[in-house]
């Protein structure tokens, strides 16, 4: 019978992939949920491991969110309200195991939808989201491509909305001229690598040096930093560093007498830095995700629910563990929740459909579907973002900038730097 | 210009400092017990969560923390003496596997107790000792170079000067004879394995309110262990100490004036030129590589 279908033009690898996908769609839930019935969510991210900073947290303030939606009555679909779940896999940060898991949350749990932090994990569940048209979300934009239909990034640009910082340093203190940076040599530092430099280069403040790339095994920042500070430079920008890394650079700027600016895309945890340093020196500190419970996040413009008590809950359960993603996993569920309820389904189809159409509630305000020219595909929602400053020890937001303004106006140094550093999509193995 | 040599020479220092801890702990286990410990990494992390649980969170003061994490960590590496180690001594992987597996282990443990993200640890102290504007050290990194001349000097007079320091030697040297001589082969392996991972949580604990506490940071550690074992000679205490300096010099200066990656890169390459050269190492002699 094989031989027959081979002989027929169909080969193997053909046919096997067909009988998988066959395989993959008879287990995926039907476009009906149950009347009554609870709606689950996968979250498919590291919860253990060395990345799971970027996805244990997101799913404990998706936790949250859960509990202030069903006790507000639940999704309401077309066929009346439903309690949501989420439904967590562990990927490990591992592609094998991520496609695992998405089969497992697809097939034996029936989620309507799945959150993932993407990055090296996505390879290997595209597979499973083309065979089965589920719907993903990944907070790493570089994810998308034109083949990534079913993906989309609607909670954070990264690294396109670090330009707000540098704009802002430049308007606000126009005496800081030249500057350096550093970064891990990784698929999170280098496009933020290039995407600060534009950013620089935009702003007329000059790179004293190439960007000074380090292992992301590193531990010991004392050779970096005094490298860094040998040119005296204005500014030091510490790029996309994770947590692990900005803490101890933060620390040896301290101690080998930097007195300068410093800017970077996460300052996670910086009530530790300051106490590794001092108040004084953290001061002026740039970055850009801030404290829900900054009184700038009440403004109409928000469409994240009740942020500030959002943040109080979350500080509650998990004192001190409020990070960057502690809120974007459930900013995703809002933009879902609101197309779910727009459409009247659950089904991935339809809630993907309805998300499209107009304009997005980003968290930070109404935001577009864009990304074409850097991502392939418009599948990322970009709007505004805030820049926040360190001011007597506490995140504050300085202001609300627009990523599309400033790439309307210097799109073309983002995409030359881009280039340079291999990181367009095309460019992407 | 003079300036970036001076500091940068110091950073060296304090790198050389504690990976030379690391790994004469490292060479010390496989020299006497002939096991390669991959878990060396792993007591690395837990002397730096002995630091996270007493001074961090018991408010002990730093030293006696320290001083209790180098027990805690020798304690754990009597443990893995008696229940890994020495079960399997006739199974030439055997160790090796127990070990991984025992890493495992102390990270998911680390995870249970602490958490998945980095453990905040304050500063001991922030004075700093400044030469010029430019060249400055830390105090805190001066007490991990002084805790590594103090301790690898005692070490040296442990081996060379005492009745057990020379039965560790022959033990190390040759087991079957030094048996026949009346040495407790037990008992050296234990005394090499406590001394071996003490010395591995006294740099983690020191090393921890210096760097990023977290429940996988042994990898990097444990990998510039083997690099400076290799390249010193597997089983040469002196070796070890020389090659760390060595690697710790060269990935310094490479980085600070061209590239942290590019650093790496050259410290393979010295381990690579090393193995083509001298296949048994700087110190190590035929027999023991």
């Amino acid at each position: 019978m094989i031989s027959k279908i081979v002989k027929s033009g169909l080969t193997r690898r053909t046919f096997l992939h067909s009988t998988a996908a066959a395989a993959m769609s008879a287990g995926l839930p039907g476009a009906s949920l149950a009347a009554g019935s609870t709606i689950k969510i996968g979250f498919l991210a590291p919860l253990t491991g060395a990345v799971a900073a970027w996805g244990k947290p997101g799913l404990d303030g998706c936790e949250i969110w859960a509990e202030r939606v069903n006790a507000a009555g639940g999704i309401k679909l077309g066929d009346g309200s439903h309690n949501v779940e989420f439904v967590a896999y562990d990927n490990e940060y591992d592609p094998a195991k991520a496609r695992t898991g998405a089969t497992k949350l697809i097939r034996e749990d029936g989620v309507s939808f799945i959150m993932m932090l993407g990055g090296d994990t996505w390879p290997g569940v595209q597979p499973v989201a083309d065979k089965t048209g589920m719907l993903f979300s990944t907070l790493l934009p570089s994810d998308l491509s034109p083949d990534t239909n079913t993906l989309i990034a609607p909670a954070e640009v990264h690294p396109i909305y670090n330009v707000t910082g540098v704009e802002w340093l430049a308007e606000n203190k126009p005496e800081l001229k030249t500057a350096v940076m550093c970064a891990q040599d990784d698929a999170l530092g280098l496009p933020s690598v290039a995407t600060y430099l534009a950013a620089f280069e935009a702003a007329g403040i000059e790179m004293l040096d190439d960007p000074l790339l380090f292992d992301p095994a590193t531990t010991d920042f004392a050779p970096v930093v005094t490298r860094l500070i040998s040119k005296n430079p204005d500014i030091v920008c510490l790029d996309t560093c994770y947590s692990d890394y900005v803490h101890p650079i933060a620390e040896q700027l301290f101690q080998q007498g930097f007195k300068g600016q410093i800017i970077s895309c996460t300052a996670d945890f910086y009530d530790q830095m300051i106490a590794k340093t001092s108040e004084e020196f953290m001061e002026g500190f740039v970055f850009q995700f801030p404290d829900f419970d900054d009184p700038a996040l009440n403004g109409d413009n928000i469409n994240f629910t009740d942020p500030n008590g959002f943040f109080a809950e979350f500080n509650k359960r998990h004192p001190g563990q409020w990070g960057a993603v502690s809120w974007e996993y459930a900013s995703i569920m809002d933009l879902w929740k609101a197309a779910a309820e727009k459409a009247g389904s659950a089904s991935p189809d339809a809630v993907a459909s309805a998300m499209k159409q107009g304009k997005g509630k980003h968290a930070f305000g109404d935001a577009d579907w864009w990304g074409t020219e850097l991502f392939g595909i418009d599948n990322a929602l970009v709007g505004d973002w805030p820049v926040v400053a360190i001011e007597g020890g506490k995140a504050t937001i300085k202001e609300f900038r627009s990523i599309p303004d400033w790439y309307a106006k210097h799109g073309d140094l983002l995409v030359k730097h881009m280039k340079a550093y291999d990181q367009m999509w095309d460019q992407r193995s | 210009m003079l300036d970036l040599l001076a500091q940068t020479g110091l950073n060296a220092v304090y790198a050389a400092s504690y990976i030379s801890l690391v790994a004469v702990g490292l060479v010390l286990i496989f020299g006497v017990m002939g096991v390669i410990n991959f878990a060396h990494g792993e007591l690395f992390m837990a002397g730096a969560y002995a630091i996270v649980a007493l001074y961090a969170g018991l408010n002990v003061p730093f030293f006696l923390a320290v001083a209790a994490g180098l027990l805690f960590v020798g304690c754990l590496g009597l443990l893995m003496e008696k229940a890994l180690f020495r079960p399997l001594k006739d199974n030439p992987l055997g160790g090796l596997v127990a070990s991984i597996g025992f890493l495992m282990i102390l990270q998911a443990l680390a995870v249970m107790g602490f958490g998945v993200r980095m453990v905040h640890i304050p500063p001991v102290t922030q004075e700093v000792i400044a030469f010029s504007e430019k060249v400055r050290l830390p105090v805190a990194r001066l007490y991990v170079i002084i805790a590594a001349i103090v301790l690898l000097s005692a070490l040296w007079y442990f081996l060379k000067r005492t009745k057990f320091g020379w039965a560790l030697r022959a033990s190390a040297q040759d087991p079957e004879a030094a048996a026949l001589q009346g040495i407790s082969i037990t008992q050296t392996a234990r005394i090499a394995m406590f001394i071996g991972a003490g010395l591995a949580g006294i740099a983690g604990a020191l090393t921890a309110p210096l760097v990023s506490v977290n429940p996988h940071m042994g990898h990097s550690v444990i990998v510039t262990a083997f690099i400076v074992i290799i390249v010193g000679g597997v089983g040469s205490l002196e070796g070890a100490i020389v090659a760390s300096v060595a690697y710790a010099l060269v990935h310094t200066f490479v980085t600070t004036f061209w590239d942290g990656v590019l650093a790496d890169i050259v410290g393979l390459s010295l381990m690579l030129l090393v193995l083509i050269v001298k296949p048994t190492g700087l110190f190590g002699s035929a027999d023991r590589a």
